[in-house]
């Protein structure tokens, strides 16, 4: 379960990225953040990986407070969290395969048991037989399926992805967020930052709204229309 | 995407606890490391000309103290050589004995600081004499040999000025001596400037060790700095530091390693090229001086301990480097 209790965001220089947020998703729930360019939707993602630490207010996920998450437990947090971004952050030097393997080999996981996991993700998003292919080689939407391989390969327990469908055509979008309620359905929580409202509505799931890093709000899935 | 929720859930289901073994951990960290020291090697290789430049400042830094030592080494050499020849002259009291000489002989010759003591009776001091030229015709008006009996000592080779100046206040200080005559004033220079020898090679190594920490220093933090959208990527998805830093020490163990078995090679040529001249001073000294050459123990410690120094500029650097990552 992820709980945002009264969260504020400053950075310097005054701007405030978040304000008093609070809400709670709970495990294996599937929501989208929507909102307009500088809503917060990317700030609330960052606060949740531990790549930006909250001004005000207590964040925790599975009941740990990310507040006391310091040192060697950021890395250990990040493991049990799948992230995938809008510009896919793949490793441009090493294969398909390669940049899959990563959380595998960060983990420590025996080779044998990750040649089968990170062939079992990309069979997934439907890329195996690219494995040996360095990511320039795909397109736009290929590496963002390779991103969300490398995101669910190590069987994370929470899934958040920010803007994953902004370069993609409506169709792949469609199928990429398709592939996303299929890891909700098996008690993944699934956390989206989008701006594209046809297709969240389309989603029909649970959607937060910001304003100006406020929460305006939160609607459930039979409420979005 | 042929994916139905049944793969999806087989997939994404809990690890199994055996799958985190401590075997299995050892294994897959060990792994990382062949990764990691293959990785950076290959690297390296990827810009040879970069790679060879860093290899090659640093190798010369290191040979440079190499160089010194072996200079050294070999200075302090020619001195105990030339000392051989410095004997310490024990001049008795004019009414010893033989037997009186022959037994102080005997006590010096047990002293641990003393390598040989000669016996010279007045006799052979004179016949010496008699060889000089212009004294025959004097020594012939002498009634009697006023020649005492003369002891010459020579000090343990490799003792330095201040223990043969002990030695040589111990004998004066015997009854049956009259006179000691010590020309170690050159001794105590050459042991004066072989200490500021040391000292300079010391702090030579030290300064250039350092300046070789800074080398690889710089150039692990280049590579960190052209390397940070990926180490960006690798602690997003979990990670550690210790993970991240791997590839860019064994960078450091590489270009120290490298650089110091240049250095070594260096040192091994320099060594090379003086042979030739040292043959020919130990031709003028009776062929008793030999050239010191580098032992081999410091030749294999050198790349060893560079590799150690790479290390060193690694971790200093990336750790500070990737705190700012982080």
């Amino acid at each position: 379960m992820i709980q945002f209790d009264q969260v504020s965001k400053h950075y310097e220089g005054g701007h405030e990225a978040l304000s008093q947020l609070s809400f709670t998703i709970d495990t294996g729930e599937m929501a989208f953040v929507t909102g307009h360019s500088g809503a917060g939707k990317s700030t609330l993602l960052k606060l949740l990986g531990v790549i930006e630490r909250p001004s005000h207010g207590l964040i925790t996920v599975d009941g740990q407070n990310l507040a006391k998450v310091r040192g060697r437990g950021i890395p250990k947090l990040r493991q049990r969290i799948g992230m995938v971004f809008q510009d896919h952050r793949l490793l441009m030097d090493r294969t398909v395969f390669a940049n899959v393997e990563l959380p595998l080999t960060i983990a420590g996981i025996a080779r044998q048991e990750r040649g089968r996991r990170v062939r079992a993700a990309l069979e997934k998003v439907g890329l195996l037989s690219y494995e040996r292919q360095l990511p320039a080689t795909l397109s736009t939407g290929e590496q963002q399926r390779v991103g969300i391989a490398r995101a669910i390969v190590g069987r994370p327990s929470l899934l958040i992805a920010d803007e994953p469908t902004g370069n993609l055509d409506p169709q792949l979008a469609v199928e990429i967020m398709g592939l996303f309620a299929e890891f909700q359905q098996v008690g993944t929580t699934v956390l989206i930052a989008s701006h594209d409202l046809p297709l969240i509505k389309r989603m029909r799931k649970r959607v937060v709204v910001l304003d100006h890093g406020r929460l305006v709000a939160d609607l459930a899935a039979e409420e979005v229309l | 995407m042929n994916t139905t929720p049944e793969t999806v859930q087989r997939e994404t289901e809990p690890a199994p606890r055996s799958e985190h073994s401590r075997t299995r951990r050892v294994g897959s960290w060990r792994e990382h490391h062949g990764w990691s020291a293959a990785a950076s090697l290959s690297r390296l290789a990827a810009r040879p000309l970069g790679s060879l430049l860093t290899i090659a400042v640093m190798g010369l830094a290191l040979a440079l103290p190499l160089a010194f030592y072996l200079l050294l080494g070999n200075v302090q050499q020619l001195g105990q050589v030339l000392g051989r020849d410095q004997a310490v002259n024990v001049f008795l009291q004019a009414d010893q004995a033989e037997s009186q000489a022959r037994l102080l002989a005997k006590q010096l010759g047990d002293r641990s600081d003393v390598a040989t003591v000669t016996v010279k009776s007045p006799q052979q001091g004179l016949d010496e004499l008699a060889k000089l030229q212009g004294f025959s015709g004097a020594l012939d008006a002498l009634d009697q040999n006023p020649l005492p009996w003369v002891l010459m000592v020579q000090p343990r080779a490799g003792l330095d000025a201040p223990a043969v100046e002990r030695l040589v206040s111990d004998m004066r200080e015997m009854r049956s001596v009259a006179q000691v005559q010590d020309s170690g004033t050159w001794r105590q220079r050459l042991d004066a400037l072989l200490g500021v020898g040391d000292r300079v090679v010391a702090a030579l190594a030290l300064m250039l060790a350092l300046a070789a920490l800074l080398v690889v220093g710089n150039t692990v933090r280049v590579d960190i700095a052209s390397r940070s959208e990926e180490i960006g990527v690798l602690l997003l998805v979990g990670a550690s530091g210790a993970f991240v830093r791997r590839p860019y020490l064994y960078a450091g163990i590489w270009y120290g390693l490298f650089s110091g078995i240049l250095a070594a090679l260096l040192a091994l040529a320099i060594e090379f090229a003086l042979s030739g001249p040292v043959a020919r001073l130990s031709q003028a000294y009776d062929g008793k001086l030999h050239m010191g050459g580098l032992p081999v123990w410091l030749l294999l410690a050198v790349p060893l301990a560079a590799a150690a120094l790479g290390w060193l500029g690694a971790r200093l650097v990336s750790a500070w480097q990737l705190r700012k990552a982080v």
